[in-house]
């Protein structure tokens, strides 16, 4: 699995790629709560994810709390379909926010800004 | 007439198949105790099931024992006029004897039938496969915590009842029978040297081993005995007969400790 | 042709000889297992299914033979090279199997804390999704001796898949249940098959069941796979004993009058 964290306007962009398994999602963890605990939104970008195992939705669910918990903007950008069916089978599809641009999102963050002003 | 030498040849055979079994479990068990992870926390709750819950049997128990010696050697002694070696007879029984061998049979009632129980009822529910199936050792997992317990709680517990024991033969001699204080202790102090000490402790710590060992061993190879007694009637007699070979392996070591060392 | 497959194949058999105390168990079975398909192994109590479910999860060597799961011969490999395979099993058996000392949670976690490193949230986290996805997220803190029959299947089953595992094992999964709690189950199989893609090998005698989940039978009776094939090829099989268990008839021993008198008689 690849890790890349990159800083956009308002919020954080989190590109994953390869395989998230059990090896790799402690990493992924890691990035994760780090970002969220920095205070910044947000988005994880699952497009180049060929694989995700329970270890790696439980990292995405656990940042998803912890977000909601410090009010801040979080979602998972451009999920694939096998992702999605993962996420329906734990019926966690309708709980996470689901994006198809960043855009998107970016409006979600401003709103968000915008309200803690 | 064929029909009995093949029954006891049988007899004979399957004795010695679950004395190696036994003895290679032991092997099986040392080995998976040198492979990380090293884990305290099973060890200690064994030693809890062990130990502190038969601490009260032994309690009561030394206690007891340790009256009733004092009585019987107070009787003894007064026709011989020695009353005053009542102190180091009761020491040098208790601490010599009684202590390592009433202590192993006590846990070997308290603890050891249980433990059997417990790993049979896990063989026969196929727990123990399911263990297998997950990659983790039995061995390391439910035996190795169990023998080390037994190891350490046997010893302790004896400490335990040697020292109840004595208190109780104090008890009797002096309140009972009016011998002078200084008189039980003094004898005590001075019968008691180091190689008694080391002789109980040793023979806990082997019947500690001992015991445990062949509770689990009866229980974790149920599975290999005779087909007819699987389930409920099969743990009942796993049990039964983890119980009387402990008990004999605890009589009979104590001969063979105490005539070698 | 063995090579090849092991590709396209989960788990390939060849040759499979189980002997025990001068007992042919098992002759020479061959059973090729693809990958993301879901085989019922149906037959007779005795026909030698469970023997050849212990063979697969490697708590039997056989006699002779070779067991290829994922690419190693567990019938020739040694026990770590058995454990490397057995992490990517999941195995649901009769009984559940729970261990009766630890909660359902601590059952079903016990694999990730003995394999990996993983934080404890996570680990948490992970177990409360298994449980939701079989319906017990509410008896996670129960002991197994609190479970009814469907429930300590649910929890076994929650307990196989906790490390998402390739493979998966069912050791007469309806067995002692209702039929809607069996139907569920069912459907449970059939959809973790389609979501996580996962091989799984149902060891039955369940009828219903077996046409519902099945992609591939294979049909067994006194130690060999008599056939294999879909559900539909096994439905219409010519074989006169498979047609006698499709219909559920008692097993019929042709025998002359005479003999069954004197069997029930003890003779004259």
């Amino acid at each position: 699995m690849e890790l890349t964290l990159k800083s956009e306007t308002g919020f954080d962009l989190l590109a994953l790629s390869g395989e998230v398994d059990m090896h790799f999602s402690p990493k992924l963890r890691e990035k994760i709560l780090g970002t969220l605990k920095d205070g910044k939104p947000l988005l994880i970008d699952m497009a180049q994810v060929s694989y995700i195992d329970s270890s790696g939705i439980a990292s995405l669910v656990e940042g998803f709390q912890t977000a909601k918990s410090s009010k801040l903007p979080y979602g998972l950008l451009n999920i694939s379909t096998t992702a999605l069916q993962v996420l329906t089978l734990t019926r966690l599809d309708k709980i996470f926010n689901l994006y198809s641009s960043a855009e998107q999102f970016k409006a979600q963050v401003t709103t968000h800004a915008g309200a803690i002003q | 007439m064929l029909k009995s030498i093949e029954n006891i040849g049988a007899i004979v055979i399957s004795s010695l198949e679950q004395t190696g079994r036994t003895f290679n479990l032991l092997l099986i068990v040392f080995w998976e105790l040198l492979q990380p992870p090293y884990r305290l926390y099973p060890i200690v709750r064994q030693m809890y099931f062990i130990g502190a819950r038969s601490l009260t049997l032994i309690i009561v128990s030394g206690v007891t024992i340790g009256m009733v010696l004092g009585l019987q050697f107070y009787n003894i002694l007064e026709r011989f006029g020695a009353v005053d070696l009542l102190g180091a007879g009761v020491a040098l029984s208790v601490i010599r004897e009684l202590g390592p061998v009433m202590t192993s049979l006590m846990v070997v009632g308290r603890a050891g039938s249980s433990i059997t129980a417990e790993l049979g009822i896990m063989r026969i529910t196929e727990q123990v496969d399911a263990l297998e199936c997950m990659a983790i050792s039995p061995g390391k997992f439910l035996i190795a915590p169990k023998l080390v317990a037994g190891l350490l709680s046997v010893p302790l517990l004896t400490m335990v009842f040697d020292f109840v024991a004595l208190f109780g033969g104090y008890f009797v001699g002096v309140y009972m029978f009016g011998l002078p204080e200084g008189s039980y202790m003094n004898g005590m102090t001075d019968a008691i040297e180091w190689v008694d000490v080391r002789l109980g402790l040793v023979k806990s710590v082997i019947f500690g081993l001992l015991i445990t060992l062949i509770c689990c061993a009866r229980g974790f190879y149920m599975h290999l005995g005779k087909a007819g007694s699987q389930g409920a009637e099969g743990v009942s007699s796993v049990t039964t007969d983890a119980v009387v070979m402990s008990s004999i392996a605890v009589l009979f070591s104590d001969f063979l400790i105490g005539a070698l060392i | 042709m063995s090579t090849d497959n092991s590709q396209r194949n989960a788990i390939s058999i060849r040759n499979l000889v189980v002997d025990y105390s001068q007992r042919r168990i098992l002759s020479d079975v061959n059973l090729d297992i693809p990958m993301g398909q879901i085989m019922v192994i149906m037959g007779q109590s005795g026909a030698g299914k469970t023997t050849l479910l212990r063979c697969l999860l490697g708590l039997k060597k056989p006699t002779s033979g070779s067991l290829h799961i994922l690419g190693t011969d567990i019938a020739s490999a040694s026990l770590r090279e058995i454990n490397k395979v057995r992490i990517q099993m999941g195995v649901a058996f009769q009984g559940g199997a729970l261990f009766s000392s630890m909660s359902v949670a601590e059952n079903i976690q016990l694999a990730l804390r003995e394999h990996t490193n993983l934080d404890e949230k996570t680990i948490e986290i992970m177990t409360r999704i298994k449980l939701d996805m079989v319906n017990m997220l509410p008896a996670e803190h129960l002991m197994p001796a609190e479970l009814s029959g469907g429930m300590t299947k649910r929890a076994a089953l929650a307990r196989a898949i906790i490390m998402d595992p390739k493979l998966l094992f069912f050791d007469e999964p309806s067995a002692g249940l209702d039929p809607s709690t069996a139907a569920e189950l069912d459907q449970l199989i059939i959809t973790l098959k389609n979501t996580m893609r996962m091989t799984i090998v149902v060891v039955t005698h369940e009828l219903d069941s077996i046409f519902k989940i099945a992609d591939h039978i294979a049909v067994m009776s006194n130690g060999l796979i008599i056939e294999t094939g879909t559900p539909q090829q096994i439905t219409a099989s010519t074989n006169p004993e498979i047609q006698g268990m499709l219909n559920r008839k008692p097993r019929e021993t042709i025998v002359d009058t005479d003999t069954h008198l004197r069997r029930l008689t003890g003779g004259v």
